[in-house]
């Protein structure tokens, strides 16, 4: 292991251009490590997006369509589903819960969602977790209660007895206004990092008593006009949802049912696994992370090269000190593995370095990120793949290592002992 | 005759595509003598002491070290050779400027299990070797030997290079030019000092210069140009 002090000692005799090089390598390494732990994190908290929920039904469309206005909250829905449709399978004895939602409003630019109660108690996300009220309560049997979500309720500076007003239609800039029925906030959800934030949760009842008196998608005007009061005494119970998430009692029924409800005789029904269809979303997306994760791997390999660079043009100045070891008895493969392990050194070295910085990172911007994006940044060691990818550097770090050690390895044998250069 | 340190026959060298280098019927030098081999540029010297070391492969003839013919070595076994049984001064910058004193002096040991047990079983240990060298050579400050060694004066640094031949006791020291950056005075303090060092280490001493006003201090002088015939004659070397 003599070679070892040897190599590090004429590394640290040129300390500054071998501390450029191994910064170079550690800053391309954190780069690589950090696109990797996000692109994982990702697609994690993607996938966890929504959980528990065995099958999303909604009407015949495309599974990723669905999935996307069902749990995103983007785009619409083609067609509702019958409240009839609802209940069949609500009170089927497989299903052990039904949450129906119905979309289609919005305010100030995020999705309203009407539901029912069963909504806050069965609706997972992540690793199985039920939603948690920050504040206030569920909405009751008053049709006009609103339960916000956190980033709704923080953006827009709303608090508990807050009155707002809901928007038809889900554009961004409104011009009908639901203001006759104004709803008050009765509660306030605690973060998730999914679309929950994202969206206000109002009752079946009050979707339906906000739109009681409209026909073919204009309100009435006038003596047709019907008054929130006199909704509140009003059948409220709606005439179609826009999905169903269900839950059911044995898995092993999922695929037996989703069958089931796809060939449904009394209405064209599309169900859904989330996790299934959360997959082929991914895939559509994964295409911009695989060419993040390609660029950073390119960065490595600059880091790398910049390090051959460095280390073959100090050959010509090392001769010296390479005919020197040669007159006391190094061998040429002695030299050779001499400038090997400098390579290795100095990746090594980049390598720490990089997951320090990673660390260091990750520590300072874990809060931000979370609250900003709903990513979880863990302060984990290095996963499988991270070690693979760390071992991967190394080996290319080695191989890169090996074109100067050649190179030597020539030179000392041509040169041998004379250092009259 | 008892058997020579070095014997050359008969040898013959040239770098490929280029006219004889050298050219020497014979040359000899025995256990414990000091050759002053006087050697001006173009000489063939350089060429020389990388055959002496087992760098190169004569053309024809032989090199006897020891006994041994380094033509029969392969590469790996010359190296071995080499530093199992020469030290090596050379001009200047003869040092790993990286490393202390007391490593520098140790580096044979480090490559030479041979020099490494010789060393340790003199002194007690090779740490121990090295402080008495340098010593006997005047470097007996303890705080010098961990200092880095371009920190010393080039007439120290020789003095170092110097225990760093010596070390582990090798059968021959070659010296190529190591006065030639000192100024007169030390020079002469150097070579004396290497003389009793050598002696006491039982080691033949071959000393290569141009500067002829050492050679009166070796048992024997001999000059390159006449003994090898493929060298060019002086006047042309001027010219």
């Amino acid at each position: 292991m003599y070679l070892l002090r040897l190599a590090l000692a004429s590394l640290a005799n040129r300390r500054f251009t071998a501390f450029l090089t191994a910064f170079a390598i550690a800053l391309s390494v954190c780069l690589l490590l950090a696109v990797e732990r996000v692109r994982t994190e990702a697609r994690a908290s993607f996938a966890s997006t929504i959980s528990g929920t065995d099958l999303i039904v909604g009407a015949r469309s495309g599974s990723v369509n669905l999935l996307l206005y069902s749990v995103f909250r983007i785009g619409n829905a083609t067609n509702n589903i019958r409240w009839d449709s609802y209940e069949h399978y609500a009170n089927d004895k497989r299903v052990k819960w039904a949450i129906p939602i119905s979309l289609g409003d919005s305010h100030r630019g995020y999705r309203v969602m009407g539901t029912t109660t069963s909504y806050f108690e069965h609706y997972q996300y992540g690793r199985r977790q039920n939603l948690q009220l920050a504040q206030g309560r569920a909405f009751a049997s008053d049709p006009f209660e609103v339960v916000l979500g956190a980033e709704v309720a923080e953006a827009l500076h709303y608090k508990l007895g807050d009155p707002l007003v809901l928007a038809h239609g889900v554009a961004a800039v409104s011009l009908v206004k639901h203001d006759d029925k104004p709803f008050t906030v009765v509660g306030v959800l605690q973060r998730t990092g999914t679309p929950v934030d994202r969206t206000l949760h109002i009752s079946l009842a009050g979707m339906e008593a906000i739109h009681i008196d409209w026909h073919n998608g204009i309100p009435a005007r006038g003596a047709g006009k019907v008054s929130a009061e006199q909704a509140r005494h009003m059948d409220l119970k709606p005439a179609a949802i826009t999905a169903v998430m269900l839950g059911l009692n044995n898995k092993i029924a999922t695929f037996s049912l989703q069958r089931e409800i796809n060939e449904y005789r009394n209405e064209p029904l599309l169900a859904i696994l989330p996790g299934v269809a959360l997959q082929e979303l991914w895939s559509l997306m994964g295409t911009a992370e695989q060419a993040l994760f390609v660029v950073s791997l390119f960065v490595v390999l600059t880091g790398l090269i910049g390090m051959l660079t460095a280390i073959l043009t100090s050959l010509n100045e090392r001769r010296r000190e390479m005919a020197i070891l040669r007159s006391v008895g190094a061998r040429p493969w002695h030299i050779a593995g001499l400038l090997v392990l400098e390579a290795l050194a100095l990746a090594v070295a980049g390598i720490l370095a990089g997951l320090g910085l990673l660390y260091l990172g990750i520590a300072l911007a874990q809060g931000y990120v979370q609250a900003n994006y709903g990513l979880f940044l863990p302060l984990a060691w290095p996963s499988a793949q991270e070690w693979n990818l760390l071992a991967i550097i190394l080996g290319a770090a080695l191989l890169m290592g090996s074109v100067p050690a050649w190179r030597a390895y020539r030179q000392s044998l041509a040169d041998g002992l004379s250092i009259h250069l | 005759m008892s058997q020579a340190l070095i014997e050359l026959t008969d040898l013959g060298f040239a770098w490929p595509g280029q006219a004889p280098l050298l050219d020497i019927p014979a040359l000899r030098l025995e256990p414990g003598e000091s050759l002053f081999l006087k050697g001006p540029s173009g000489s063939g010297k350089t060429t020389l002491l990388g055959l002496l070391g087992g760098v190169q492969k004569p053309d024809r003839g032989h090199i006897r070290l020891l006994g041994q013919d380094l033509g029969e070595l392969k590469l790996a076994a010359r190296d071995r050779f080499r530093v199992d049984h020469t030290g090596y001064i050379f001009q200047q910058f003869n040092l790993l400027p990286f490393l202390s004193v007391r490593e520098n002096v140790e580096l044979p040991c480090r490559f030479s299990p041979i020099r490494a047990r010789r060393a340790s079983e003199r002194h007690g240990s090779i740490d121990q070797a090295a402080a008495t060298l340098l010593a006997h050579l005047g470097l007996n400050d303890p705080a010098l030997l961990a200092r880095r060694a371009d920190s010393l004066s080039i007439g120290q640094q020789q003095r170092v290079a110097a225990a760093r031949a010596l070390i582990g006791q090798p059968e021959l020291v070659i010296a190529d030019e190591p006065t030639s950056a000192l100024d007169a005075d030390t020079r002469e303090a150097f070579i004396r000092l290497l003389f009793t060092e050598c002696r006491d280490a039982g080691a033949s001493l071959l000393f290569v210069s141009h500067d002829q006003s050492l050679a009166p201090l070796f048992d024997r002088q001999l000059s390159l140009l006449e003994l090898n015939r493929a060298a060019r004659p002086a006047s042309d070397l001027e010219a």
